[in-house]
């Protein structure tokens, strides 16, 4: 099973091919629908006139700081090795990238609500969106927990 | 010897006004079901430096009461921060108190 670990200040994941191929397989379905999935663009402001200009001059930027976070992962991963070393950065990019395609997953999966662990029905648990879903959110939980020890 | 030569304070509202407008600017963190918690508590740590104490009580009242103002700063730093938490899939706006 997937690992992150923390060893002399470094960061490994320890992906076996299985793994890895998954992990490929989901940036190669769901990356190219992110920017429907995700919803409505993000706001930053209530006022319409900023909020232009920051969808003008400060949303491509993270619109394209998202490809490159789901490239990291990607080339990462391609490398096609079982312990993939990640520096804190690289650590940062998959926590990013993975977010955003658990609310893709959830956007999908119609999650508008908290406490959907124990509430989302059989036929939504059975889509691959909820595989998704759990295990990004399990990479997630061991990133985080390397990054804070 | 030398007199003070340190003008009288002027009463001027429209600065007043204006520095509020330029300062003065609430960066606020909403509840989405999807991100989990402890990440939301790394993400503020990371951009705020938020010791972990700080950063899980911001990320609780999120969770509890739907949002939280997590920073307030000039207007320039508020939209970079914001849009970094964009960049972390959190949904955050700036808002004046």
């Amino acid at each position: 099973m997937a690992q992150v670990l923390r060893r002399r200040g470094r960061i490994q994941v320890k992906l076996d091919s299985r793994e890895r191929d998954a992990l490929l397989r989901i940036l190669g379905e769901l990356q190219p629908t992110l920017q429907t999935n995700l919803g409505r663009p993000p706001r930053a402001y209530d006022d319409p006139q900023m909020q232009a200009e920051y969808d003008r001059w400060v949303r491509p930027d993270v619109e394209r700081g998202r490809e490159a976070d789901v490239a990291v992962v990607r080339d990462s991963l391609e490398a096609g090795e079982d312990t993939l070393p990640l520096t804190e950065a690289q650590a940062l990019a998959w926590l990013r990238a993975f977010n955003h395609l658990r609310l893709a997953a959830g956007g999908i999966l119609g999650i508008e609500e908290d406490g959907w662990e124990t509430t989302l029905d059989e036929r939504a648990r059975r889509r691959p969106e909820y595989g998704v879903l759990m295990a990004l959110g399990y990479l997630q939980e061991e990133l985080v927990a390397a990054l804070e020890s | 010897m030398a007199t003070s030569t340190v003008p009288a304070p002027v009463r001027d509202p429209e600065r007043k006004e204006r520095v509020d407008r330029e300062f003065g600017w609430n960066v606020v963190v909403w509840n989405d079901p999807v991100t989990l918690m402890t990440y939301v508590v790394l993400v503020l740590r990371h951009l705020y430096g938020y010791d972990h104490e700080t950063a899980a009580r911001l990320m609780l009242q999120v969770h509890n009461e739907g949002r939280a103002v997590v920073a307030t700063q000039p207007r320039e730093q508020a939209e970079v921060t914001v849009a970094r938490l964009h960049a972390f899939g959190l949904q955050a706006t700036l808002a004046q108190p």
